[in-house]
């Protein structure tokens, strides 16, 4: 009797689907070893190296570069094996932002010990995670290793302007460049500061764009930001969040970046949307300035072939924002002890060294203090890698001379939404 | 109250269908309307309000300021689109099905392989293909017709959303060929003929026999069409420009801003799309019955 048949199947299918809908949760994450087992003190490293022995770093970063995947395994999943008995498990990410949704996402649903040790994160993902209390707190100034970092600058104390409070310990820096095609242009012709450069854009009408501020977008962002310095003259007013102060130069902002808009790429109807849409703009001739974060220049990028090998990195004069990017440990971390003990293999110089080198596939700058560095051999390390950077790259006294921290978080959304509403949308 | 065997054995047969989507479905509707009237407890908001609705709609907030200018865009793409690759869909399949042999597999195939091609790549393809560096604007440059690829015309990332239009009326009338040729072929040419020799010419016979005959297969087919893109999101961030936007791209942008207390108005903007494409349903479907 088919009949019956069917009633059977379809029950157990019935049944099949409340078994799985209701077997979501104890699931999740299976870690052989429990959390009570993470006993140690931060105070005393070797009880942190004892506990992390034998644990399985769950590492979550940005995953699209083949070349940062492949340092971060040869370099530091070597390192924490041979060294730690650590694995490392990269997990590759599309976006920080997803692993900030999972994290909340395991916090409603109140698992702990979630599956994240570990995230490579800056800026607005930092700021989601500090506001949702999903960070372990109190830990990076406390690592044998942040003797090297320069806790007293503001670039490193704030991350986009929120400050880090012990939640994160940095990786590497970054600071904005903008890259030219030396076969275009000589150096001499190269506008060195925005109001230069708004001299050069109404000469050569449509041969610029910038990147649309925005969520996501912090490259534009910092950008627009750049020239928010310049027009005020002091970069040190934007460290703490002032409405006067914002009201006062704001409308100058608009005023700037609307005076540059009909020689604009398109006339500013639209602007790219990220680095990757600049960088093909400018290897399709079509403009003639793209940008940069990276330490090493135009470097990494001719090397990933998305444009032209005669590029160059340069900086203006002054008022080029740098930041650093940093590791976090969420609050439910099945493996802390593991993730405290890669934050602070990371700051090692010989690491610091390799990472800043474009051939071994980072090309970021330092988290450290170079100058605190007293080891001979550590500095003769660090002064080779330095040696070693090409010609693509910005001098290293152009970028000192010119670094400045970024403003203070609140400025972040204001920028990015004042830019949509009055140089986008227009007045 | 007694129930049937076979009612109780049909509803059987639904449920486990009916539990997936209904958890699946029903509890991310759940937490999407909950989190527009700002309910989001891992940033300690509980209080429940209709505040972030109030401020799309008033224009009060950046997300409001761009609402209607969004839900304009998303309009004139999406009613645009649809109704341009209904009407093509509807002639070319009347000129496929009057031949005097059916249309060969090669046609046929021909006319679907875009079907097979996912959004994104389609979309991909007509940047490579019409942006102001890409091909055609080379050809065209090195043909001598314009003199820089520069001065070809904007045609994808332009502000009244050619590009994006161009994309869906080239993938949706396959589609919706798909549906009216079916329909035409159960129909036979009976009507057709005799519509002929009562002296109807052809476009008489389109419009009097063709459409009414294919009307509710089209109409679904539209509708799915307008719903699918009014909701999409890839391609308008593909080839769409910074302003405006449509809406699926400015609720997404609001919904991953890094202030969560934004997510709400992200979501109210979701629901009030949902809302906007359940109305549309509704009112399509009374005419369907009253013309019945």
């Amino acid at each position: 009797m088919h009949f019956q048949r069917f009633s059977v199947v379809s029950l157990m299918m019935i049944f099949a689907v409340v078994l799985v809908a209701c077997g979501g949760q104890p699931a999740a994450p299976a870690q052989p070893e429990a959390p009570a087992a993470e006993a140690f003190d931060l105070d005393d490293w070797a009880s942190v190296e004892a506990a992390a022995r034998g644990q399985t770093l769950n590492w979550y970063m940005w995953g699209g570069s083949e070349s940062i995947n492949r340092f971060v395994d040869e370099f530091y999943g070597t390192a924490l094996k041979e060294r730690y008995d650590i694995t490392l498990n990269r997990v590759p990410v599309a976006d920080a932002a997803d692993v900030v949704n999972q994290i909340l996402s395991e916090k409603e649903a109140g698992v702990d010990p979630g599956a994240v040790d570990v995230i490579w994160i800056n800026g607005e993902n930092f700021l989601s995670l500090k506001q949702a209390a999903m960070l372990l707190p109190d830990w990076s100034r406390r690592l044998p290793n942040a003797s090297l970092v320069d806790w007293d600058n503001p670039a490193i104390y704030l991350d986009f302007g929120e400050p880090v409070e012990g939640y994160e310990s940095p990786w590497s820096s970054a600071q904005f460049q903008l890259i030219y095609d030396s076969a275009r242009m000589s150096a001499d012709e190269l506008p060195r500061s925005y109001a230069e450069l708004m001299t050069w854009v109404e000469a050569n009408p449509g041969r610029f764009t910038y990147i649309a501020p925005g969520p996501g977008a912090f490259q534009g962002t910092r950008f627009v930001k750049g020239a928010l310095f310049e027009l005020s003259g002091d970069p040190g007013l934007w460290l703490g969040y002032d409405e006067a102060v914002w009201n006062e130069w704001s409308p100058q902002l608009w005023a700037y970046f609307n005076a540059m808009k009909p020689h604009l790429w398109r006339q500013g109807e639209t602007y790219p949307r990220d680095e990757n849409e600049l960088h093909s703009l400018f290897a399709n001739r079509e403009i003639d300035f793209s940008i940069t974060q990276a330490i090493a220049g135009a470097g990494p990028l001719i090397a990933q072939g998305l444009i032209p090998e005669t590029s160059r990195a340069f900086v203006f004069d002054d008022y080029m924002i740098g930041d650093f990017n940093y590791l976090t440990i969420p609050s439910n971390a099945p493996h802390k002890a593991a993730a405290l003990v890669l934050a602070n293999l990371i700051l090692e110089p010989e690491f610091q060294a390799a990472q800043i080198l474009p051939e071994n596939g980072f090309g970021l700058g330092y988290a450290i203090d170079v100058t605190r560095v007293t080891d001979p051999a550590q500095l003769a390390a660090l002064e080779e890698a330095q040696a070693q950077l090409g010609e693509a790259a910005t001098p290293a006294e152009d970028l000192a001379g010119s670094l400045v921290a970024d403003s203070s978080g609140e400025y972040q959304s204001l920028v990015e939404e004042g830019w949509r509403q009055f140089v986008l949308i227009g007045p | 109250m007694r129930v049937d065997r076979p009612t109780l054995h049909r509803w059987l047969m639904l449920t486990p269908a009916l539990l997936v989507t209904g958890v699946l479905f029903g509890v991310s509707m759940f937490y999407g309307i909950s989190q527009s009237l700002g309910y989001l407890p891992f940033i300690g908001a509980t209080r429940v309000s209709l505040d972030a609705y109030a401020s799309v709609l008033s224009g009060a907030t950046p997300a409001g300021r761009e609402f209607w200018a969004a839900l304009g865009f998303s309009l004139w793409v999406t009613g645009i689109s649809t109704l341009l690759s209904s009407v093509a869909a509807l002639l070319l399949a009347v000129a496929l099905s009057n031949r005097r042999r059916p249309a060969s597999q090669a046609t046929l195939l021909a006319l679907n392989a875009n079907l097979a091609l996912p959004h994104m790549v389609w979309a991909i393809a007509l940047l490579l293909l019409l942006a102001q560096s890409g091909l055609m604007a080379r050809v065209a440059a090195a043909l001598g017709l314009i003199a820089t690829p520069a001065e070809f015309p904007v045609l994808v990332r332009d502000q009244a959303g050619i590009g994006i239009i161009l994309h869906y009326v080239s993938k949706e009338i396959p589609f919706l060929v798909l549906i009216v040729l079916a329909v035409l072929r159960t129909q036979g040419h009976a009507y057709a003929e005799v519509a002929t020799t009562l002296g109807a010419g052809p476009w008489m016979r389109v419009w009097r026999v063709t459409l009414p005959l294919v009307w509710p297969g089209l109409s679904a087919g539209a509708l799915l069409v307008f719903a699918f893109i009014f909701g999409a999101y890839e391609v308008p961030a593909l080839l769409g420009v910074s302003y405006p936007r449509v809406l699926a791209v400015l609720a997404l942008d609001y919904f991953l801003n890094a202030d969560l207390n934004r997510r709400a108005e992200g979501m109210a903007i979701s629901l009030i799309m949902t809302v906007v494409v359940l109305g549309l349903g509704l009112l399509v479907r009374r005419i369907d019955a009253s013309e019945r």
